[in-house]
């Protein structure tokens, strides 16, 4: 079975060029390219590092009103008009019944194309927008493609489930969840797979929830509970509140798995 | 699967009469419920005091105190802050007590709260725990017509929402409500047709069903706006999120257990004096 790699590196300070050691570990895989979609709930902390990261940005609907009036707010000792245009995403999508008219009016002065699809009421907003950056995101390789989403945990629960759902529909895409507390993402079945955890930032909270589908078989290793074919499902044991015990963790399942890990705080820029 | 499906003749009956003041419910609408309060470590929701009106049994699970301590009283800001900790007092105090801060631990067991440590017991998470201890406590009681109300048990860190999602489906022969500021979840188990009865004062219209334990292959609902006829579910695939109610009645019938969710109205008015 092939083997897919993860590793949250997003959520580090940009690298800095190092001389190369002889002990130095093997390089990494190849680098990702980053998208990032905003929806409408309230940034977390480390927004900015991802929007750095993040080579094309899309706000779903109010999601736009959240960069609007959060970059500001992290950023309190600079001028929020010179935050708002620093922090301008390229693409605005969605039904836009939530986008305020002010913020509408602000970024269509700066020329983000803002593109109405209340006509559309079968899919959710980051449904939309995935499908949006899967067309449109500059790599030609998807599986070097990585989204992510900000406002898609936590709120109305249906939305969340929702969004979780969006994982699932795409399952051949990389799209991370992120809240200030953690993130999650999808570990398809079609897959054996290897989670570099970067420690400065994430762990070591986790957890393997089989979200749709029971697992008959799982196997981790490098968690301090590791599964060895265990069966899991709603009803009886999923694996949470487990603990990362080494900075590689695999996993291996008949089923596709939700993976969590929390997020340290604070996250430094 | 049809003749399975025409076996469960059983009607379970949901009404959340629990976000309504006593005085508003009618005795022809009120299915008699008696009520317990979970209260786990998040910010409580606006509607707190609401739900410990109605519960005969309140359990904090371990920060949870500090949860009620500081956050009720701030749902009271023109009241005298000391009384009104004094006016909500749980009855029990349950879990490993690493959250529950020395002074608040100290105050509630002053007033008679029951402290059981559960230290020497790391296998199940804090809700689990209570539930547990309430279905040992009811034993007595007709589970059909006891319901537990859960506050904090969503947001924060997702491998908690998850394991207190389970809650649901491991004690699926108990009613238990998960509540916060936006909305509720509750499981509607596949052994029932299910009747929930909207109290469209406080709840409503947004509203969903999500078969994340498995897939359904059969689902049928009256009420929605969306309703599903003999509708395929799974993850990866169709699920029903974003409906609406459209009717005071819903019905649900399934092959497989489902999450049902439903927004609330803010702000949900308590009725109460204080």
């Amino acid at each position: 079975m092939e083997v897919m790699w993860h590793a949250s590196s997003f959520l580090l300070p940009q690298p800095q060029p190092q001389e190369p050691r002889e002990d130095a570990p093997p390089p990494p895989p190849a680098a990702l390219t980053y998208a990032l979609i905003v929806l409408n709930q309230r940034l977390p902390r480390f927004a900015p590092l991802l929007w750095n990261r993040a080579q094309l940005r899309v706000c779903a609907d109010g999601g736009a009103n959240r960069v609007y009036d959060d970059m500001p707010k992290l950023f309190p000792d600079q001028d929020p008009q010179e935050v708002r245009l620093r922090y301008t995403p390229d693409v605005i999508k969605g039904d836009l019944d939530s986008i305020r008219d002010d913020v509408k009016e602000f970024y269509l002065n700066l020329g983000v194309r803002i593109v109405d699809e209340s006509h559309d009421q079968d899919t959710t907003d980051l449904h939309k927008c995935v499908a949006y950056v899967s067309g449109s995101a500059p790599v030609e390789d998807k599986s070097k493609l990585c989204i992510l989403v900000v406002g898609a945990l936590g709120g109305r629960f249906d939305h969340e489930i929702g969004n979780i759902n969006v994982l699932h529909r795409f399952s051949n895409l990389r799209i991370v969840l992120l809240s200030d507390d953690c993130l999650i993402h999808l570990l398809p079945k079609t897959h054996s797979h290897v989670i570099h955890v970067q420690l400065p930032v994430e762990g070591p909270h986790c957890g393997l929830i089989p979200i749709g589908a029971p697992s008959a078989r799982t196997s981790t290793t490098g968690l301090q509970w590791n599964l060895s074919d265990t069966a899991m499902s709603f009803g009886g044991l999923i694996s949470t509140s487990n603990v990362v015990k080494e900075d590689k963790v695999t996993v291996s399942s008949d089923a596709d798995l939700i993976w969590t890990i929390s997020i340290k705080k604070p996250i430094k820029e | 699967m049809v003749s399975r499906l025409v076996q469960n003749t059983k009607v379970m009956k949901h009404a959340a009469t629990f976000l309504l003041p006593s005085s508003a419910v009618s005795a022809t609408n009120r299915l008699a419920q008696t009520y317990a309060l979970v209260v786990l470590n998040q910010q409580i929701p606006k509607f707190t005091p609401l739900l410990w009106s109605h519960a005969k049994l309140r359990i904090c699970a371990d920060g949870g105190a500090n949860r009620i301590f500081d956050g009720v009283p701030k749902l009271f800001p023109d009241q005298n802050q000391l009384n009104i900790q004094h006016r909500y007092v749980p009855n029990v105090i349950k879990g490993d007590m690493d959250s529950i801060r020395p002074e608040v631990h100290q105050f509630y067991a002053e007033l008679g709260s029951e402290i059981i440590d559960d230290s020497e017991n790391q296998d199940t998470n804090d809700l689990h725990k209570c539930i547990s201890f309430i279905q040992e406590q009811t034993s007595a009681f007709d589970h059909s017509n006891f319901c537990t109300l859960v506050t904090g048990a969503l947001g924060g860190r997702f491998d908690h929402e998850a394991a207190n999602l389970n809650a649901l489906y491991v004690f699926s022969d108990m009613r238990i409500v998960l509540l916060s500021d936006d909305c509720q979840i509750r499981l509607l188990p596949k052994t029932h047709q299910h009747e929930i009865h909207i109290q469209s004062t406080v709840e409503g219209p947004h509203c969903g069903l999500f078969p994340i334990g498995g897939p359904s292959v059969s689902t049928t609902t009256t009420g929605l706006t969306w309703d599903l006829c003999n509708s395929e579910m799974k993850f990866g695939s169709m699920i029903s999120t974003s409906n609406k109610v459209r009717e005071e009645k819903v019905t649900v019938c399934s092959d497989a257990d489902l999450l049902w969710t439903i927004s609330l109205k803010t702000p949900i008015h308590m009725g109460l004096t204080c």
